[in-house]
């Protein structure tokens, strides 16, 4: 449910990114014309879509390969048995952030710039997060026992350990699953009804007729949706701060140095945020490009959620000096060698690139001739990506490879089948992402609706819209919340 | 079911025909927009929406459930370490945090389906695929001996289309 923030043209002039008004829509019947229009298959998307199988049946051979051979083709030298597949598994929940951030708590904040970029950004989650399901599995060297992880008795009547962060783990990462893809579809509905309406062919009709529930667009129905769409709203906004905060309990619940401290949980929610925007930009950048809708995705939209990346690189900064001071203040030596092998000693390439990509560039965010450069916005969103994956790699394998006993002090290098399986990862993904938007719609038409200037008779006489039809102050509720 | 169904191209007017057709109490009155509107939710002017007491429900049998597991395998299978009680409530919360919420969105979903009876096999009469493109839809269920006073009142607030069904 979109929210109308729109200030009057000539009230703040100086704040862009404060004006979400799409001045090129200017029908309700375009909007379902262009965003509808997007949908048809061209060749450019057949042969990205190719491409991603491919790299998806790299990864899955490599994987039939590790599971013929036993997890030693992976990497792992003990103590380091938390390698490449764990700082995969983390880096694609962290991706997984963004969107339930930029559909739910942006929507409880009423930040006007979401609405047309959230339905890729929680497209991105339930996807993200199908992939990092897949990971836990991958670790396993025996995957076909991976059920050992459901929370259900076995035939002696024992239990999970329910005081473990891994049995927590899949209760939020299975829960998050669940409620993400809940709130994209229902999302949806509305938008599965206009298509429904529209389509011509016989099967594509009535695979969206079942689809879309029998939606009428009725005032019952709008004021149910709206209440349902708030409070999922308001569950989803907590359940994305706890998720990676339980992923974080998996790693400071133990002893280890570099892991063993109280920061995490925020520490990994903001870097989550943070990776999760960057991929926004990733996708979203080439898609508005691609599929021309510069009119609905402005340089405006792009100009506020570059200001959330750098807010959001800022927290993670903050994190990074925290974390080194408390390694310095802790009094340890354990975590003051540990600190020093991280930044100085054989870890230094990951730990250096990984402050460049995710501290010093953004910076440049501050310049709002930046902000509004999409080719330097897109640029930006890859070394975020990078960094974002090498801080995982940071975090997990210095700790491991240098704990308390010298004599156990030991290197990691990720293998050929990890970096498939990693390649893979990005296959399944984009695959599943191709397939959304040429299937769905990527805008919210409903809510895209929402803010553009109904057809009126009499312009002046619709509550919050001038003679020249533009909205004239900020809707504190959206319509059907009013209860 | 039977009545008259009147399409309008503009909010205002549409808005207008609602709230002569609620002074003349010429029946049940069901509006259909392309997105939702504060000005037909103004003039209809219809009640809570029941689907919060779906969430409530949902949220609190949730977070008991969640608690209540942890704390029955417990006990069922007791570790009893230094004499300290075996259920420990503090990591359980989480347990019960992750099942509030998964569990209140289910029945906040079921609450949405049940108040607006998805899902709905066919479309009902009054139905028509413009109103989710650009137009609006006033249907007023009403008996035949009302329709022709219904359809006087659509086509004078500017009803592009006025007809019956039934």
């Amino acid at each position: 449910m979109a929210t109308v923030v729109s200030p009057s043209p000539d009230s703040s002039p100086n704040i862009p990114s404060a004006n979400i008004q799409l001045p090129a829509i200017q029908s309700y019947t375009q909007v379902n014309d262009e965003i509808i229009g997007t949908l048809r298959p061209t060749g450019k998307w057949f042969a990205g879509l190719g491409f991603a199988i491919l790299c998806m049946l790299i990864g899955a051979t490599a994987w039939t390969y590790q599971i013929y051979m036993g997890l030693g083709v992976a990497g792992y030298t003990p103590p380091v048995m938390w390698g490449v597949y764990i700082v995969t598994f983390v880096f694609w929940v962290g991706i997984g952030h963004a969107g339930t951030l930029i559909s739910a708590i942006l929507y409880l904040f009423r930040a006007g710039f979401r609405t047309t970029i959230y339905r890729c950004a929680e497209a991105m989650t339930v996807f993200a997060v199908m992939t990092a399901g897949l990971f836990p599995i991958l670790h396993l060297g025996r995957p076909w026992k991976f059920f050992y992880l459901i929370p259900y008795p076995n035939w002696r009547l024992i239990w999970p350990q329910f005081k473990s962060p891994l049995v927590w783990d899949v209760f939020a990462i299975l829960t998050y699953l669940t409620v993400s893809a809940t709130f994209l579809y229902i999302g949806l509905v509305p938008d599965l009804a206009a298509m429904r309406d529209r389509e011509k062919h016989p099967v594509r009709k009535q695979i969206y007729s079942v689809l879309s529930l029998g939606w009428r667009n009725s005032d019952r129905e709008w004021r149910h949706f709206a209440r349902a769409y708030l409070f999922l709203a308001a569950f989803s906004t907590p359940l994305v701060l706890s998720v990676h905060s339980v992923v974080s309990f998996d790693f400071a619940m133990s002893l280890v140095p570099g892991w063993h401290a109280t920061l995490f949980a925020p520490y990994f929610v903001a870097g989550a945020i943070f990776s999760g925007i960057g991929m926004v930009f990733t996708i979203i950048i080439p898609v508005r490009r691609w599929f021309n809708l510069k009119k609905y995705v402005t340089i405006n939209h792009l100009d506020a959620a570059a200001k959330l990346c750098l807010f959001t690189s800022l927290v993670v900064g903050t994190a990074y000096l925290v974390e080194f001071f408390i390694g310095w203040y802790s009094g340890s030596e354990f975590e003051h060698s540990y600190w020093w092998d991280r930044v100085f000693g054989q870890w230094w390439w990951a730990a250096w690139i990984m402050l460049l990509c995710n501290c010093v560039l953004p910076l440049t965010l501050f310049s709002q001739k930046l902000r509004r450069n999409t080719t330097w916005l897109f640029m930006l969103s890859i070394f975020i990506n990078l960094g974002m994956w090498f801080e995982r790699f940071v975090i997990f394998e210095p700790s491991l490879s240098h704990e308390f006993e010298p004599w156990q002090w030991t290197a990691y290098a990720p293998t050929y089948i990890d970096w498939a399986i990693l390649l893979g990862s990005f296959g399944f993904f984009s695959m599943w992402f191709l397939l959304f938007i040429k299937n769905l719609p990527i805008i919210a038409i409903s809510e895209v609706k929402e803010i553009v200037p109904p057809p009126v008779r009499a312009p002046h006489k619709v509550e919050g819209i001038n003679v020249s039809g533009m909205h004239l102050e900020f809707e504190p509720e959206t319509p059907g919340e009013r209860d | 079911m039977q009545g008259i169904v009147g399409v309008f191209s503009d909010l205002d007017s549409t808005v207008d025909a609602i709230e002569s057709l609620k002074k003349m109490r010429a029946g049940d009155i069901t509006v259909y927009s392309p997105a939702p509107r504060h000005e037909i939710e103004h003039v209809i002017a219809k009640g809570p929406s029941p689907v919060r007491r779906f969430t409530l429900i949902g949220g609190l049998l949730g977070a008991t459930f969640g608690y209540w597991i942890p704390i029955w395998v417990s006990d069922y299978w007791p570790l009893v370490v230094g004499g300290k009680p075996v259920p420990s409530w503090v990591p359980y919360t989480i347990i019960s945090f992750e099942l509030m919420v998964l569990i209140g969105s289910l029945a906040t979903v079921l609450g949405l389906f049940v108040n607006s009876r998805f899902p709905r096999i066919t479309m009902t009469v009054g139905y028509d695929p413009r109103f989710s493109d650009g137009e609006f839809g006033v249907w007023v269920e009403c008996p035949p001996d009302r329709q022709r006073e219904v359809s006087g009142t659509l086509q004078k607030f500017g009803a592009a289309e006025v007809r019956g069904e039934a």
